[in-house]
């Protein structure tokens, strides 16, 4: 039986356990450093703009006993030689294979009066805590900074003006969400903020915070204004969590590095999963990578242990050089799951906002001749939607202002479905309500069914009319319109009525006429 | 035929609503003409109204092919016309020879929603009792599986509607999702008024169907999710009631048990990570949400239904999906509350009844399990049969069609009231194994695509021509009576498994008079979760004169008879326990998704002319003229992007196969989906198309999404500029 020690145990953590265990016989042990059960991280700005009860975010606990959660208990190193992950309660974990699930933590800028220690009213926004906190603070109603007008840092922003709080927001960068967006598209979120009352200050760092009795009182900014805060609020980005890979000697760079299959560099008994890792294909922090990497790693896993009947005493032998047949098998497997289904890990949602992102999309964006874009600029309407074309698939797109749009998008991006065959079609949701059709009966087609149920066009009931029939009931005993749902009887008394205005040249206004 | 003096108070011979109508002897009688009028009549369900179906019913008593003597493939290949004793002689020797050879298993009998329960009863018993297979399963499997284990896991007990269809009329907000009742049972949209009134009736639905259109002009909400993420849409829909304080917690406390799992299952749905799943907005989540909580009534609402029908159902993930709307419902304390409620909306004429009494392949008369000793020793006891030589369960419909004629297979197929040859997914594999049989034996009114491929074909009664019992989608069991004589040698299924059973030498009593078998269904169901020991044709027929039907459990009992049970769950459910169990459930998407080859989602389902393989209403003259031929619904973007005119002819290619059908423009679909009617046979036949994977737990295929590509049956030039141009001026939108 595999053993396999998890180290963290947020929503990658706790997503891989489940993942895991539907697919293998292993034994898993995870170490959890905070002390709650796992939660949904991505909601804590929910919980801050007030739009989701705190209660709600707690994630399924694994209901298995081949599961074990050890929760407030940190992993302090990792023995690779005896394959072994000693906890901060003196505890020791034997792995056959060992997943890191770290994460990150937010990312503290080097400003004046920031250390370690946060200041009283100085708030990251990355656990439960600091949301707790955030909302304990947002109580009394303070002038709020968010430093970083990032996603996280738009959605907080947008939550906290959203709860009645004077909110400006202080980006480096020369426009809001600058990885996601390009100048216009920041402009068009900017308008788009400024009208649920959050102000932008872009193009200009936090140069200090200054403080009272210990407390904050407000930001400085690199051009020596100053913005008075009783309330600040760090979505500075993240910093991957790697100490523990570092010290044990992994390679790390921004994260834990690892290769295509999630295997750290130079140990393949030991992955990276999540925000702490730092894969071939990059990353954007997003929590569908980290839910991609825990399910292609219990795949791997799967796939090593399946149909191997002498698995136990065979694999850890066997580890570092799994057979071709293993190898290709565990390829295979990835390439079966992966393949149906939705794709596509890197679609950026801002929460609130109706604004969405993936593929190739920003400023950033290497210049590429096989690409073919397509804008709809709409800023006075707080639209904006760009679609990025290669052949016949959607490859990226950015959409403010319009989320059945957004949704559409998402749907052809993560499916790869091919576009239309002017992709300036994307731009506008092509299933829509139609305006009413022809609802004076003079207008309407003498072949247009008006009882559905029973298939009475308009043309039958006048020449019903013509016949003599005068009311309601002598048309329905003729035609049967209207004695199926009856939703028709209103059309029908119209058709009546008009008929007998304009009888006997009723039916020559609409002779042959065709159905639209 | 000599129709009766009187009018006939019966039901429509179609869907599950089955409207009250009233048959007149037609005067003056005309040869070939029909022999009845057909008028509407005051039933609680249709309010006097019938749908053109139902209107021109009397046309399939007067269908111009109709069989009217048993037929035999002779040695030429042909069918020739046989007596009955020369017929039977022929299945009687052949299913003997076959079961002496390769075991009673080899016998296998498939039945069908549209049977009386008299019928399906006896279907039932003549299978375990004198053919003593496992192998019978029915139709069924194709419509309610997935209903049905949803609503047994989450309520112990699985009865459609477990409230009269007419308590709908009083909610403030109806969830349907993927049922189009406007086009499959008009009627019923009566009741959807005072929901529409308020502006809450939601309706999901990849199309904007005739049904999703009754929410237009502030009338309720369209949300028209990706095929097969309909699961997702109602776990972002549970998602927001809990995560925004709305669910009913009193009654989540009292009246259930594991919604703390449930609820930690949905924290990972949040509305954005939903919508970019199933396509349909955040806030359109959000704002549904809210709409379904504020009209129940731990909010002050007049109450709140959620429906469910095949086009959420029919997927591998359909009692998943089930499951999932049930959730939410319980969230919002909606059942077991009157003019609140779930609800699952049947559909064959006997959907309801026909899964009740013994005609599924794991079941036994009264909705009991045949692998439950207590519920064997019952049925048993009432069959005059030991408990042992009742079979186990047999194989479920998908599986069952693809063992005919297989090693270790079924060798001899029975069919009653199923037209498989057209009905089942993958249709053209269905075909392959009945031509591997030894014997199809087929019983029916009219020479389906199915009873043109038997071996032998016995006619039998319809509708108008019988006598017996219907359960409608509401659990109320009605009466259907007979008005004319069936023509010719045209006999009742009744008399012809009585008839095999003494061929083959049984010594199992099959009674032939309806009355009779209804009095021994009943007492086989005493006790059963669908009781119907309290019930009688004499009860039925005095509750029919009153304009009303009986719901069933109806036991019977000492002092005055029973009322029967319009409301369920009112004092509890009926699990161990008395509390609604919830489960947490997730979503995989469809087994069959789109592809670089198959880039566009074929969703499948039925227009309102037609019923099911049109055998029925392709042989009535004014629903053919109306709907006369199979066709496609595809958005103007898709059809412009494969070059595909309006009304032309589309061939459609999926891994399993192609069929030809004309393209029908429209802008009431998404442009990554086309929909397909199932009602034809031939090369226009969508279930040719079709998947036949299925759900796990309910062995229910997967009709309602599939992958497929698309282009001209003629290869044309693309569409030109012309118009495409006039498509911009007219408005894509």
């Amino acid at each position: 039986m595999l053993n396999v020690v998890v180290v963290g145990y947020g929503m990658v953590g706790s997503r891989f356990v489940d993942d895991l265990l539907a697919r293998t016989d292993a034994q898993v042990t995870v170490l959890g450093a905070e002390p709650y059960e796992a939660y949904n991280r991505v909601l804590l700005s929910d919980v801050v703009a007030g739009r989701s009860d705190i209660g709600s975010l707690t994630l399924p606990a694994p209901t298995s006993d081949r599961a074990r959660v050890l929760r407030g208990v940190e992993a302090v190193a990792i023995e690779r030689r005896t394959r072994t992950v000693l906890d901060s309660s003196g505890g020791r974990h034997r792995y056959d294979a060992l997943v890191l699930a770290t994460g990150a933590r937010a990312r503290v800028p080097e400003i004046d009066g920031l250390g370690p220690e946060l200041p009283a009213g100085v708030h990251a926004l990355r656990t439960l805590d600091d949301a707790r906190e955030i909302l304990a603070a947002a109580s009394n109603v303070p002038r709020t900074v968010v430093v970083g007008g990032g996603v996280l840092g738009v959605e907080a922003a947008q939550g906290l003006a959203a709860r009645g709080l004077d909110v400006t927001v202080v980006h480096g960068g020369p426009g809001l969400m600058d990885r996601q967006l390009d100048a216009a598209a920041a402009g068009v979120l900017t308008g788009t903020l400024r009208r649920s009352g959050v102000r932008s200050r872009t193009g200009c760092r936090p140069a200090g915070v200054l403080l009272a009795d210990g407390r904050v009182t407000g930001v400085r900014l690199d051009g020596a204004d100053v913005l008075a805060a009783e309330l600040v609020v760090l979505a500075a980005g993240a910093v991957p969590e790697t100490g523990l890979a570092a010290r044990a000697g992994l390679e790390t760079g921004h994260g834990v590095v690892v290769g295509a299959e999630l295997a750290t560099s130079r140990d393949p008994r030991i992955f990276a999963i999540g925000d702490c890792a730092q894969p071939p294909e990059g990353a954007h922090g997003l929590v569908a990578e980290g839910w991609d990497h825990a399910r292609r790693v219990a795949e791997h896993l799967a796939a090593l242990t399946e149909d191997a009947p002498a698995r136990t005493t065979r694999l850890p032998g066997a580890w570092g050089r799994p057979s071709l047949a293993l190898r290709v098998g565990a390829t295979l497997a990835t390439r079966e799951v992966s393949a149906p289904g939705v794709r596509g890990t890197d679609v950026v949602t801002v929460k609130g906002m109706a604004a969405v992102t993936m593929g190739v999309c920003g400023a950033g964006r290497e210049p590429n001749p096989a690409h073919r874009t397509v804008v709809l600029s709409d800023p006075g309407a707080g639209r904006h939607v760009e679609v990025v074309v290669e052949g016949t698939t959607l490859v990226g797109a950015t959409c403010l202002g319009d989320a059945r749009v957004a949704a559409d998008l998402t749907a052809a991006y993560t499916r790869r479905t091919p576009v239309p065959a002017d992709p300036a079609y994307l731009l506008l949701a092509p299933v829509a309500p139609q305006t009413a059709s022809a609802s004076s009966p003079a207008q309407m087609p003498a072949d247009a069914v008006v009882c559905r149920c029973n298939t009475v066009t308009k043309g039958q009931i006048t020449d019903c009319c013509e016949a003599g029939a005068g009311t309601l009931e002598d048309v329905a005993r003729q035609t049967r319109a209207t004695t199926g749902c009856g939703g028709c009887t209103e059309a029908v008394c119209g058709i009546l009525e008009w008929a007998a205005a304009t009888q006997p040249s009723a039916t020559d206004l609409t002779a042959g006429t065709r159905r639209p | 035929m000599s129709p009766t003096p009187t009018p006939v108070q019966t039901h429509c011979p179609y869907c599950a609503l089955q409207c009250g109508m009233s048959l007149t002897a037609a005067r003056p009688a005309v040869p070939g003409g029909v022999p009845v009028v057909v008028g509407g009549r005051e039933f609680p369900t249709n309010r006097g109204g019938l749908c053109q179906k139902g209107w021109t019913s009397a046309g399939v008593l007067a269908a111009p092919d109709r069989l009217t003597t048993p037929l035999l493939r002779g040695a030429d290949g042909e069918l020739r016309t046989a007596s009955w004793d020369e017929a039977l002689s022929v299945v009687a020797r052949g299913l003997a020879r076959i079961a002496v050879e390769s075991g009673p298993e080899a016998v296998a009998v498939f039945g069908g929603g549209g049977l009386t329960n008299e019928k399906a009863y006896t279907l039932g018993k003549f299978a375990r009792t004198v053919l003593r297979t496992p192998n019978i399963d029915y139709n069924g499997r194709f419509c309610m599986a997935s209903a049905a284990a949803g609503m047994n896991r989450a309520f112990g007990v699985d009865r459609g509607l477990p409230f009269p269809l007419t308590d709908l009329g009083g909610a403030q907000a109806v969830l349907l999702l993927g049922s189009n009742l406007a086009e499959t049972m008009p009627p019923s949209v009566r009741h959807l008024a005072g929901a529409r009134a308020a502006g809450g009736l939601v309706v999901v639905d990849p199309r904007r169907s005739t049904t999703a259109q009754l929410a237009d002009g502030g009338q309720g909400v369209h949300l028209a999710p990706v095929p097969g993420t309909d699961l997702v849409v109602l776990l972002g829909l549970l998602h927001v009631v809990l995560a925004e304080g709305l669910a009913d917690t009193e009654y989540l406390e009292t009246r259930t048990t594991g919604a703390e799992a449930v609820r930690r299952s949905v924290a990972a749905w949040w509305p954005e990570r939903a919508a970019a799943v199933c396509g349909v907005p955040a806030d359109d989540l959000r704002r549904t949400a809210r709409l379904l909580a504020a009209a129940s009534g731990r909010h002050g609402g007049a109450g709140a239904y959620i429906l469910t029908g095949r086009g959420v159902e029919q997927s591998t993930q359909g009692t998943a999906t089930v499951t999932a709307a049930i959730n939410l419902a319980l969230a919002l304390g909606l059942p077991g509350r009157p003019g609140s409620g779930f609800g699952a909306v049947t559909g064959q004429g006997n959907g309801q009844g026909g899964r009740e009494h013994g005609q599924k392949a794991d079941q036994l008369p009264g909705y009991r399990m045949i692998t439950d000793p207590s519920a064997r020793a019952h049925v048993a006891a009432v069959w005059g049969v030991e408990e042992e030589t009742i079979p186990g369960p047999g194989l479920p419909a998908v599986a069952l069609l693809d063992a005919l004629g297989r090693d270790g297979g079924p060798r001899a197929l029975l069919v009653h009231g199923s037209n498989v040859v057209v009905s089942a997914p993958n249709a053209d594999r269905v075909v392959e194994r009945l031509r591997a049989l030894d014997l199809l034996v087929v019983c029916d009114v009219v020479p389906s695509e199915t009873a043109r491929m038997a071996d032998v074909v016995l006619p039998v009664t319809q509708w108008a021509e019988e006598e017996g019992t219907m359960t409608s989608l509401e659990g109320r069991v009605i009466r259907r009576r007979r008005a004319v004589d069936a023509p010719g040698e045209v006999r009742s299924e009744l008399w012809v498994w009585a008839e095999l059973a003494r061929r083959l030498g049984s010594g199992v009593e099959l009674a032939t008079d309806p009355e009779q078998v209804f009095d021994e269904l009943a007492r086989a169901s005493a006790g059963g979760p669908a009781d119907y020991s309290g019930l009688s044709h004499g009860r039925l027929d005095a509750a029919e004169s009153r304009g009303d039907g009986l719901y069933w459990p109806c036991p019977d009992g000492e002092g005055a008879p029973h009322p029967g049970t319009p409301r369920m769950f009112l004092d509890g459910f009926p699990t161990p326990d008395g509390r609604a169990r919830m489960t947490a459930v997730d979503h995989g998407g469809p087994s069959d998704d789109v592809r670089e080859d198959a880039p566009t989602y074929l969703v499948t389902g039925r227009v309102l002319q037609h019923y099911q393989t049109g055998a029925q209403t392709h042989r009535v003259p004014e629903l053919e003229d109306a709907q006369p031929e199979p066709f496609v619904e595809v958005h103007p973007l898709l059809a412009l992007r494969v070059g595909l005119e309006d009304g032309e002819t589309v061939r459609l290619t999926t891994s399993r196969g192609t069929a030809l059908a004309r393209a029908r423009w429209t802008t009431d679909i998404r442009p990554d989906t086309v929909f397909m009617p199932f009602h034809w046979a031939g090369e226009g036949s969508a279930n040719r198309l079709t998947t036949d994977a299925v759900d796990p737990t309910s062995k229910m295929p997967e009709f309602k999404v599939c992958a497929v590509r698309l282009e001209p049956a003629v290869p044309t030039s693309p569409v030109d500029a012309e118009t495409s141009a006039a498509l911009t001026a007219n408005g894509a939108r």
